[in-house]
């Protein structure tokens, strides 16, 4: 891997390495760029580092301290967000779909959330690209914009079975994909092996994760990606330009150079960055002089509903995204509630379905018993579009991390419009599994992905970063990962943030 | 290993059978759950039998030969700070509410009660209607569970009782679908609806829960 001295001012430094970071690296890297990549956790070595295991998967996960709060609180850790390089796309699940073309106009066309600058159409040739860059798997897709996937559906489980079982007895459409698993050898990445651990790191790299499909091209480029390496500010120049950052490696505090700084860290720790980024010019935190930023932070409501059947299912077997739904992805006009959501199979691992009895108030014995029935029963989870709002936000808490920098609050409450959309997605779900033949039915409430905390507008009282990603504050300073979006669609994120990456990074080139 | 309560579910399997077939790092994690001799590094000699108890009635543990280390997992975990980092802002961090939660318990004599007091303690703090040590209920019930259940579900032990296969890398599974099971998966005996088994310790299930009650 190339090296770059501290104290050369690289053409591009990128905080963190996941979705957006390792896709923006690879993109500037092949156009002679010189990138850096600080990256706060460890650079993966999937053999040596990951295990077919679920509690000894804990170290995917970001875990460094953070307070949560609001009416509605939204645990963090081991479900949301990631860790070293490959970011949160080590551990999703793979789905990839595209967001509809309605999700960049819900205020123009519900009157809830917001507009985005930019369109459906503008992010068109980028879903495009990534999709064979990953490459995604499934059926011709009917919804939003109706599209094709370089690669043909995997075949599904008993989970996946049912579900379509269900959804054909109820005339709902169900589709195999989209997931982001080669279907047959691809280069170096052999055949899927439905294991079922997806969410632990992809040993067999059947999965794409930006650590095997992006950065080792990136690598190729000329990109150092410098692991361990925990940005703690940014720093700006007398002219206000940003002009590297501070950050911890070893223990000891560094500073790299660069004309140009991308925040890639996503809707957590952008946000945090920022705000511990304060200074005379910006004394609520850089970029932040109108006080949005960390707002409008969301994450989709992802209840989910288990069915326990007569049949042996064993959800274990098979990646956990097999088959989804968008049928009732946009606004239905009979319906209490606006914009809709999405369903997809998700099949929890046993530690993670013990959450799913105990919620139902099991414990003891009935816990047991109830575990014990593992193999008996699948597990369907919505993703709900839960609406922007000003409240929902990332803040700074008191409490200090290792390195002495106060932690991220994240504050989460839901509207009314929210909870009768969860209500409506656990009533199909339910619905579904009972029309495959369900004897029993316990529903989780639950949350999933960030989008949000900075996100993108026409002006700078509307937004942090304009349509181009950069921040109105400071010009040579951009943001590229899931927090500039203004709304969340019920579209699984990772697709999204790649495809704004490879458009921002078409944007500085031409610059 | 079987349950003496209800009978074996999966009779003879045994997912360590198949460790010759896991990679070798899966291996060493997994195996080294197996080693229940870590001592106690984290909890105090003063909050060891209370923790034990709390454990055995969170997850009815009753000591039978193999039964996952749930006491000294939990343990390790926070003596090594393997936290989910987050908590929320009415509550301490983890390895504090722990303690504060055992001091309380112990203080109220919970050690030395019998089953029935335990499980209405606990009951009373799953449901909300008792603080403890100033810590609303419900959160700390479900602090206490995610550590005793992420310890107790990771264990091979727990893999057999319910038929789960374990680690699968790089073998993989070859027999997707309904009623199908690789070669050395066991089939199931005596599968039973656990509604009845639920209502008898618990309290009637929601009837909207139930479609239609297993045969």
């Amino acid at each position: 891997m190339r090296q770059f001295a501290d104290d050369e001012a690289v053409d591009a430094l990128i905080v963190g390495c996941g979705a957006g970071g390792g896709v923006l690296a690879q993109r500037l890297a092949r156009r002679g760029w010189k990138v850096v990549v600080l990256e706060a956790g460890p650079f993966w070595d999937p053999d040596e580092d990951w295990v077919s295991d679920e509690a000894a998967s804990h170290h995917l996960y970001w875990t460094d301290p953070r307070v949560i709060g609001g009416t509605d609180p939204v645990p963090l850790g081991s479900n949301n967000s990631g860790r070293g390089v490959g970011g949160s796309t080590v551990h999703y699940a793979g789905y990839a779909p595209r967001f509809h073309p309605s999700d960049f106009h819900t205020y123009e066309l519900d009157g809830v959330g917001a507009d985005w600058p930019i369109g459906y159409e503008e992010l068109l040739p980028y879903y495009e690209q990534i999709e064979e860059e990953l490459p995604v798997a499934g059926q011709p897709w009917p919804w939003g914009h109706p599209h094709r996937y370089p690669h043909g559906p995997h075949p599904v489980s008993g989970s996946g079975d049912l579900f379509l079982r269900g959804c054909s007895r109820l005339g709902i459409k169900a589709l195999v994909g989209p997931v982001a698993i080669t279907n047959g050898v691809m280069g170096n990445r052999p055949h899927c092996i439905y294991r079922g651990f997806c969410l632990q790191g992809c040993k067999v790299n059947a999965k794409a994760s930006t650590l095997i499909t992006h950065v080792p091209d990136a690598l190729k480029h000329g990109v150092e990606i410098r692991d361990r390496s925990m940005v703690t500010r940014v720093e700006l120049d007398a002219r206000g330009r940003a002009s590297g950052v501070a950050y911890i490696r070893d223990g000891a505090e560094r500073r790299q150079k660069a004309s140009l700084v991308v925040l890639a860290c996503y809707s957590i720790e952008t946000p945090r960055l920022l705000l511990n980024s304060a200074s005379r010019r910006f004394p609520q935190g850089l970029c932040n002089d109108h006080d949005l930023v960390g707002r409008y932070l969301m994450v989709q409501g992802a209840a989910q509903t288990a069915g326990r059947f007569e049949e042996e299912v064993r959800m274990y077997k098979a990646p956990p995204p097999e088959v989804s739904s968008e049928a009732f992805y946009e606004t239905d006009p009979s319906k209490d509630y606006k914009r809709g959501f999405s369903i997809q199979t998700v099949s929890p691992l046993p530690i993670t379905w013990s959450e799913h009895i105990v919620a139902q108030g099991h414990w003891g014995e009935p816990l047991r018993e109830y575990m014990r029935d593992y193999v008996h029963w699948a597990s369907l989870g919505a993703l709900c579009e839960f609406l922007p709002q000003p409240n929902n936000r990332v803040s700074l808490a008191d409490e200090k991390d290792g390195n002495g920098l106060p932690v991220a609050h994240f504050s989460y409450s839901q509207c009314d419009n929210d909870q009768r959309l969860m209500k409506q997605a656990t009533s199909v779900m339910v619905d579904i599994l009972d029309a495959a033949g369900a004897q029993e039915t316990v529903t989780i409430n639950r949350y999933a992905h960030l989008m949000g905390g900075a996100r993108m507008a026409d002006d700078e009282t509307r937004g942090v970063v304009d349509r181009n990603l950069r921040t109105f504050a400071v010009p040579n300073l951009f943001i590229c990962d899931g927090s500039v979006t203004p709304t969340q669609g019920s579209a699984n994120p990772a697709l999204t943030i790649m495809a704004l990456a490879s458009r921002l990074a078409d944007h500085l080139v031409a610059a | 290993m079987g349950d003496p309560k209800s009978g074996e579910r999966f009779p003879g399997f045994d997912v360590l059978a198949q460790s010759d077939h896991w990679d070798a790092t899966t291996r060493r994690v997994v195996t080294a759950r197996l080693d229940t001799g870590g001592g106690r590094n984290f909890f105090t000699a003063d909050e060891e039998p209370v923790c034990r108890a709390l454990c055995a009635t969170l997850l009815a543990l009753d000591g039978s030969p193999g039964e996952p280390p749930v006491f000294e997992m939990i343990d390790g975990r926070l003596a090594e700070g393997i936290t989910d980092g987050w908590h929320y802002d009415d509550m301490p961090a983890d390895a504090e509410a722990w303690r504060r939660s055992l001091a309380e318990l112990e203080r109220r004599g919970f050690r030395d009660a019998d089953d029935g007091e335990r499980r209405s303690l606990i009951e009373a703090v799953r449901a909300d209607r008792e603080r403890l040590a100033g810590m609303p209920g419900k959160r700390l019930f479900d602090l206490w569970m995610r550590y005793a259940c992420t310890a107790y579900y990771a264990h091979p032990t727990a893999w057999n009782e319910i038929g789960f296969g374990g680690p699968a890398y790089p073998r993989g599974y070859k027999n997707l679908g309904l009623d199908r099971r690789e070669p050395w998966e066991v089939e199931e005996a005596g599968a039973r609806d656990p509604i009845p088994v639920v209502e008898r310790a618990e309290r009637p299930v929601d009837p909207e829960r139930q479609r239609r009650r297993a045969g």
